[in-house]
C-alpha cells in the first residue's frame, strides 16, 4: 500500500507530500522525504512495552500500571514538571496543559532550549511573518541568519527558497538571491549568492550596522564590524532595500550566541525599519516538527507560549524562572513528566543530576538519552506514522498528520487522557 | 589551548537522533569540528581522541578536520557530548549559552565515552535492550 | 430527557414581536417548547429581564491572529487572570484573553452565539481547534477571500460562478460559515508592500478594483444562497476622509434578498471619518447612517471604541502597518499565500487624544442616527474598538443622554467641534438594545431559521435572564444599574442547561459550529476543476488533499446545507 500526502512528523518544514509504501505493517519506502525525514518513518528499534526502573535492572510493566505510576507520581509532587511537547500533536500538548493546572505544576516546551529568545524578543518589537507560500512565490530576496538549512531543514531550500518555483519570478533560480550570514561556513553558505561571515557573538554588532546603513547613516560606520567589511554590509543593505519582497530565515545562530534574544529583537527591527523601503519579512527557522503547535496550544490555553507556572493556580509566566533548564539546575521539581523530546540529550549536565535524583516519566516510542533517567517510560505510537493529530508548521500552518500504518501502540494522547481521568478521579474523590 | 565550543545540528546528528542508543549517534555527537591548523597545532590527526574541558566538567571526544570552521574556535553536533562540559546558567532567559563556551582541548589516549556511559556517571541506568 | 422551566419572565423576544411580556419559557433537552410535564426543574425569573442569548456577530476571538496577539503580548495576559476552580479552567487576558478566558466572560454576559470575524483559509483548522477550547457558545467563522487569487482571475474574466464556485468549495473545505471581505484587494496589494486606496483603485497583477471585487462577490454569496450576506470590511479603515470611501462601497450594492441585507458592513465607525487629515479630522457618521436608512440591503455594525487599552487585528495587514508607523508600539503582520493577510498592534484609546475622543463618538452616533436598530448593530468589533466586556457601557451610553453627557464632559475639549453626538437626544430603549444584541444580530447572520436569537418552540434553549426590572428603573437616570444587570446575567442558559449564575460558571460546556456546504453542479466543482487542481498544486505550500478541515475538529457538528444555483 502506498500513501500518498503524508505528513512528514520531522522538522518545522512539515512537508506533506510524502509518498509512504508499507508492506506487512512496516515501511518499506519513503519518496519525496529528505534524508532526516525517510530515517524517520523507517525507524525501527521502538520499546516494546511500557518499563519501569527496579534497582539496576529494567522490568516490563503493563500500560494500567505505568499510566498509574505516572497519575500518582504528579499527585504527589509538589512542584512537577511536564516537559517536552515539541514531539507529539497537538491533542496531547491540550491534555497536558489540563494536567499542568490540575496538578499545580510547570509546563515547559523545547522551545525554551531553541526559539525561546525569539519569542522574548517578538514580545517586545511584533513579528512581521508570513506562510512560506508568500516568500516561495514572491520573494527575490532571502537571508539565511544563523541558520543552516541543508542541515537542519533539508527541503526548505527547494520547497520553499532558492529552488522552488515562484508564481511571480519568470526564472526563480536566477532571480531570487539568497544571502546566508553565519559564523561557519556551512554547506547552506557554498549554495549562497552571497557569503557574510560574522566573527562568533558579533551578529548585533553586524545587525545594528545594517540597520544605521538602511537609515542613511552609512558614513558611520567603520571599516570592519565584527570582521564584515563595510562595502560587504552596504551591498547587503543595497540588495535589501531594491528587493521586491525579502525574506529573512534565522536560526539558532541568532537564538544561542551573545545577546540572545536582543540578537532576534535587532533583526527584527531591521526588518520594520525595511518595511518602510519594501516589502520583508522574518520568520524563525523552527526545529522540531510541532514545537511550533506547542507554542500555539500553550498560547490559546494559557495565555504564554512556554514556560508556564501553575504554582500559584494561575498561570505565571517568567522564563529564566519558570523554564526546564532553570527549574532543573535549580534542584526546584521533584518530579518530571517528559513527552516528546529528550532532555538528557540536549540539556547541560546540572540538569540531569537532578533528574537522575526525583521521579521521571516519560512518554517516547523509543529508548533515548532521558530513559536513562526514567522510573518508567511508556511506548507510544508516532505521530504521523501510527497515530493522527495536529501539527504546526514553522509558519504557523496547521496541518492534520496521517496515520501511515497501524500499530498496537497508544498515542500520546491516548495515554495522557487516562493519566488526566485517574488523576482527576483521585483529586474529586 | 582555549577554543570557543559552537554546537548546532547536523545532517547526521538529525538522521541519528531518533536513535541515540545507536553508535552512529554517539560518534557523530562526540566529533569536534575544528580547524586544520590548530589540529597540527595540538598535534592531532583525523580520528584523534581529544579531552575537551569546559566550565564544569570534562569529556572526551574526537577531532576532526573541517574547512567550516575558523581557527580558534570549534564546532560540535549538538547532543550529550557537548552538553556534558555546558553551564546551566541562562541569565534569565531560559537558553544555556549553547554557542559561547569557552573549552580547553588537550590530546588524549582515553577513548569517547558511550551515550549511556555519560548517563550512568550522572546517575542514570543504561537500557540495553 | 431533561426538562426546565422558567417561570415569569420579562420577555423581550423581537424576532416573534414580544415586548415585555410576562410569560413562563419551556425547555426539554436543549430545545425551547410549547410546555413541560410537572418533572421539569424550575426557575423563577420573578420579573427579570429575559432575551435570547446574545449574539455576537462580529469578534476576534480564535485563530492565528487572535492567537498572536496573546502570543506577543504577555503584559496582556498578566492583565486578568483568575485560577482553575471547580470546572472551570484557568484563564489569562484582559483584551485577548484565552479561550476559556472569552467563553467564561462572554457567557457570563449571556452571550451564548459567537461569529470569529475573520479566519484565512489556509489556517481555518487553528480557529476550529481553538472553537473547541470556547465551550460556553456556539461558534461560526466568517472566511476571509479579500485576496483569493483564483477568485480575482475569476472576476477578471468576468465569471461570477466561478467566483461562486470558489467560495463554494472553499467553504466547505475549511468549513467556514459566511464571506468576508477585508480590504478588498488591498491584503494582496499589502504582500508587495502595497495597499488600494479606494474602489476604483485596481490590485497589482491582478487588474481588477475592489468595486469588482465586491460587487461579484456579494452577487456569488447570493447564487450560493448562503444563510449571511457578504461581511465587508471597507477599503481604507482609519483614515481621516475614508467615509466617501465608505459610501461609495455600499452604493455598490443592490437589494438581492427578501430575508436579510445583502450586505453586512463591519465596525462601521472606522469607516466613517471626515477631513483631509489628522489636523481637521471629523465625525461624518451622519451621511452614513442617512445613506444606511434609505437602503434595507445594508446592515452595519457599530465598532465602537472605548477608552482604554487594547489590542487592534486585523487581516488588513497595511493599515496595522500604518497605525504602527503612528504609534511605534510593536507590530506584527502575517500574510496567507494566496489568500489574504493579518496584522496586530497593541494601542490605547485615550481620553485626552482628540482623534480617539472623535471615534468614540461616531461609534455611538452611528448607532443612535441610524433609524433602525435592525441596521445598526451593537459591536466593539472586539478587541479593536474595545474588549467585548465594556458592551455593557456601551448599552447604557446609547440609553442614556445623561450619562453620555458626563462622559463627553470628560474627553478632549475640542471633541464638540467635530461632532454631532451631544446634539443627539435619542435614548434607546430596552427593545431596541435586544434587537442589537441578539435578534439583529442572528437575522443578519442568516440563523434565526436554526433556532438563534429568539425564544420560539424550537429554538435552540439559549436564554440570558438579567438581574433587572423593566418596570423598576429609569435607564435614562440610572446608567449604572443597567450597565451592571448587562455585565452579568441571573442564569445564563445555553442548550437548555444553567452554564452561569451570578458572574459565576457552572460548568464545562462544549460548542456546537455552524459551517455552511453549498451544493453545486458538477461543472462547478472545483475539487474536480484541472485548472483549479494545477494552480492549487504549483503556487501552495500544501498539498490540496490536506487543506480541508477534517470532521474530527468539529465538536457538534451543524452542517448547513444550500442548494447553489450554479
Amino acid at each position: 500500500m502506498i500513501v500518498k500526502d503524508a505528513v512528514c512528523p520531522f522538522c518545522g518544514c512539515l512537508c506533506d507530500d510524502i509518498e509512504v509504501e508499507v508492506e506487512d505493517d512496516r515501511v518499506v519506502a519513503v519518496t519525496n522525504a529528505c534524508e532526516l525525514g525517510t530515517t524517520k518513518f523507517m525507524g525501527e528499534k521502538r520499546m516494546k512495552s511500557p518499563i519501569l526502573r527496579d534497582g539496576d535492572r529494567w522490568k516490563d510493566i503493563t500500560y494500567d500500571e505505568a499510566v498509574q505510576y505516572a497519575a500518582d507520581m504528579l499527585l504527589s509532587a509538589e512542584r512537577p514538571l511536564l516537559y517536552g511537547w515539541s514531539g507529539t500533536h497537538g491533542e496531547a500538548q491540550c491534555v497536558g496543559v489540563h494536567m499542568a493546572e490540575l496538578v499545580r505544576g510547570v509546563i515547559d516546551n523545547t522551545s525554551s532550549v531553541c526559539h525561546g529568545p525569539s519569542i522574548l524578543a517578538i514580545q517586545e518589537v511584533g513579528h512581521p511573518g508570513c506562510t512560506l507560500g508568500v516568500v516561495k512565490n514572491r520573494a527575490d530576496l532571502v537571508i539565511y541568519w544563523g541558520s543552516n538549512p541543508i542541515d537542519a531543514h533539508p527541503r526548505h531550500l527547494s520547497r520553499y527558497t532558492r529552488y522552488a518555483e515562484g508564481f511571480f519570478l519568470e526564472n526563480a533560480f536566477r532571480d531570487r538571491k539568497v544571502i546566508v550570514v553565519d559564523v561557519r561556513k556551512t554547506e547552506t553558505a557554498s549554495i549562497a549568492d552571497e557569503f557574510v561571515r560574522i566573527k562568533p557573538g558579533g551578529d548585533y554588532a553586524v545587525l545594528s550596522a545594517l540597520r544605521a546603513i538602511v537609515q542613511g547613516k552609512t558614513d558611520t560606520i567603520p571599516r570592519t564590524v565584527a570582521g564584515v567589511a563595510r562595502e560587504q554590509l552596504i551591498r547587503v543593505a543595497n540588495l535589501c532595500k531594491s528587493a521586491k519582497f525579502g525574506a529573512v530565515y534565522f536560526g539558532l545562530g541568532l537564538t544561542m550566541t551573545r545577546g540572545k534574544y536582543k540578537n532576534i529583537r535587532n533583526a527584527i527591527e531591521l526588518v520594520s525599519e525595511l518595511s518602510r523601503h519594501t516589502k520583508f519579512t522574518i520568520s524563525a527557522m523552527r526545529g522540531h516538527y510541532n514545537v511550533y503547535g506547542s507554542n500555539e496550544v500553550n498560547t490559546w490555553m494559557t495565555g504564554y507560549p512556554f514556560g508556564i507556572d501553575y504554582s500559584r493556580g494561575i498561570a505565571f509566566y517568567n522564563p529564566g524562572e519558570t523554564t526546564a533548564v532553570d527549574i532543573l539546575a535549580r534542584k526546584e521539581c521533584d518530579a518530571a513528566l517528559i513527552v516528546g523530546s529528550d532532555p538528557a540529550a540536549h540539556f547541560p549536565r546540572k540538569c540531569l543530576e537532578h533528574l537522575a535524583d526525583i521521579p521521571v516519566v516519560q512518554l517516547d516510542p523509543y529508548p533515548n538519552a532521558t530513559t536513562a533517567f526514567c522510573n518508567v517510560q511508556i511506548p507510544v505510537a508516532v505521530t504521523g506514522i501510527d497515530a493522527e493529530g495536529t501539527a504546526y508548521r514553522m509558519d504557523g500552518v496547521p496541518i492534520r498528520t496521517r496515520k501511515v500504518l497501524s500499530t498496537d501502540y497508544p498515542s500520546d494522547r491516548e495515554v495522557l487522557s487516562r493519566m488526566y481521568a485517574l488523576m482527576r478521579e483521585a483529586l474529586e474523590r | 589551548m582555549t577554543f570557543l565550543m559552537i554546537t548546532g545540528r547536523t545532517v547526521n546528528q538529525g538522521v541519528t537522533v531518533e536513535n541515540k542508543t545507536s553508535a552512529e549517534y554517539a560518534a557523530e555527537t562526540s566529533t569536534c569540528f575544528m580547524h586544520e591548523f590548530d589540529m597540527l597545532e595540538l598535534g592531532l590527526d583525523d580520528g584523534d581522541t581529544i579531552r575537551v574541558t569546559g566550565p564544569c566538567g570534562e569529556v572526551v571526544m574526537r577531532a576532526s578536520a573541517s574547512v567550516e570552521v575558523e581557527t580558534g574556535t570549534v564546532f560540535v553536533p549538538y547532543g550529550p557530548y557537548a552538553n556534558h562540559i555546558v553551564a546551566a546558567g541562562t541569565r534569565s532567559t531560559g537558553m544555556p549559552d549553547f554557542k559561547s563556551h569557552d573549552v580547553e582541548i588537550e590530546p588524549t589516549d582515553e577513548e569517547p565515552k558511550t551515550v549511556y556511559e555519560l548517563m550512568e556517571d550522572l546517575g542514570g541506568l543504561a537500557y540495553d535492550r | 430527557m431533561t426538562e426546565l422551566l422558567v417561570k415569569n419572565a420579562c420577555v423581550i423576544d423581537p424576532l416573534r414581536g414580544i415586548n415585555a411580556e410576562t410569560m413562563d419559557i419551556a425547555i426539554l433537552d436543549g430545545k425551547i417548547v410549547e410546555e413541560v410535564s410537572d418533572a421539569a426543574e424550575v426557575i423563577d425569573a420573578r420579573g427579570m429581564l429575559t432575551l435570547p442569548g446574545g449574539v455576537d456577530s462580529h469578534t476576534h476571538i480564535c485563530g492565528t491572529k487572535v492567537n498572536f496577539g496573546r502570543y506577543m503580548s504577555p503584559e496582556d495576559m498578566r492583565a486578568g487572570r483568575t485560577p482553575r476552580q471547580g470546572p472551570l479552567h484557568a484563564t489569562s487576558g484582559y483584551s485577548v484573553p484565552t479561550t476559556y478566558g472569552n467563553s467564561y466572560r462572554y457567557s457570563v454576559m449571556g452571550y451564548t452565539t459567537l461569529l470569529e470575524g475573520a479566519m484565512a483559509p489556509l489556517e481555518a483548522r487553528h480557529t476550529h481547534e481553538e472553537f473547541v477550547y470556547t465551550p460556553l457558545q456556539d461558534t461560526m467563522a466568517n472566511t476571509l477571500f479579500d485576496g483569493n487569487w483564483g477568485i480575482m482571475e475569476a472576476i477578471r474574466d468576468g465569471d461570477t460562478k466561478r467566483v461562486a464556485a470558489i467560495i463554494a468549495w472553499t467553504l466547505r473545505a475549511v468549513k467556514g460559515f459566511g464571506v468576508k471581505l477585508t480590504n478588498p484587494g488591498g491584503t494582496e496589494a499589502w504582500q508587495w508592500g502595497k495597499n488600494v486606496s479606494c474602489i476604483r483603485d485596481p490590485v497589482p497583477y491582478f487588474e481588477v478594483t475592489p468595486a469588482e471585487i465586491i460587487r461579484s462577490i456579494v452577487e456569488a454569496n447570493e447564487l450560493l444562497g448562503l444563510p449571511h450576506s457578504v461581511h465587508l470590511h471597507c477599503n481604507n479603515l482609519g483614515t481621516p476622509g475614508n467615509y466617501s470611501c465608505t459610501l461609495g462601497s455600499l452604493g455598490l450594492i443592490p437589494d438581492l434578498n427578501e430575508k436579510r441585507q445583502t450586505l453586512y458592513a463591519t465596525h462601521v465607525q472606522f469607516h466613517a471619518y471626515g477631513g483631509s487629515d489628522w489636523k481637521d479630522f471629523c465625525s461624518k457618521s451622519e451621511p452614513i447612517a442617512r445613506f444606511v436608512d434609505m437602503r434595507p440591503q445594508i446592515v452595519m455594525d457599530m465598532g465602537q471604541v472605548m477608552f482604554g487599552r487594547t489590542t487592534t487585528m486585523t487581516a488588513d495587514g497595511p493599515m496595522e502597518f500604518n497605525l504602527y508607523r503612528l504609534h511605534h508600539e510593536k507590530w506584527s503582520n502575517h500574510d496567507v499565500e494566496l489568500e489574504t493577510g493579518s496584522g496586530i498592534i497593541p494601542v490605547i484609546y485615550r481620553r485626552k487624544n482628540l482623534v480617539n475622543s472623535i471615534m468614540w463618538a461616531i461609534g455611538l452616533e452611528l448607532a443612535l442616527l441610524t433609524k433602525s436598530p435592525w441596521q445598526c448593530l451593537l459591536t466593539t468589533d472586539n478587541p479593536n474598538g474595545a474588549p467585548f466586556v465594556k458592551y455593557p457601557e456601551i448599552i447604557g451610553l446609547l440609553m442614556s443622554k445623561k450619562y453620555r453627557d458626563a462622559e463627553f464632559a470628560t474627553i478632549h475639549p475640542d471633541t464638540e467641534a467635530r461632532v454631532p453626538l451631544p446634539a443627539i437626544e435619542r435614548e434607546l430603549d430596552w427593545y431596541e438594545i435586544a434587537v442589537m444584541t441578539r435578534a439583529g444580530q442572528a437575522k443578519a447572520l442568516g440563523i434565526q431559521d436554526l433556532g438563534k436569537g429568539h425564544l420560539g418552540p424550537g429554538a435552540d434553549a439559549d436564554v440570558a435572564i438579567y438581574p433587572i426590572r423593566m418596570d423598576e428603573v429609569d435607564p435614562s437616570a440610572e446608567y449604572q444599574k443597567v450597565i451592571d444587570a448587562f455585565s452579568r446575567t441571573e442564569y445564563t442558559i445555553k442548550r437548555g442547561r444553567v452554564v452561569a449564575r451570578r458572574g459565576e460558571c457552572l460548568v464545562d460546556g462544549s460548542n456546537a459550529t455552524f459551517w455552511v456546504s453549498p451544493k453545486v453542479s458538477e461543472a462547478y466543482d472545483m475539487g474536480k476543476d484541472p485548472d483549479f487542481i494545477e494552480k492549487f498544486d504549483r503556487y501552495y505550500t500544501v498539498r490540496m488533499r490536506n487543506y480541508p478541515v477534517q470532521e474530527e475538529y468539529l465538536n457538534r457538528n451543524r452542517c448547513i446545507e444550500t442548494e447553489a444555483r450554479i
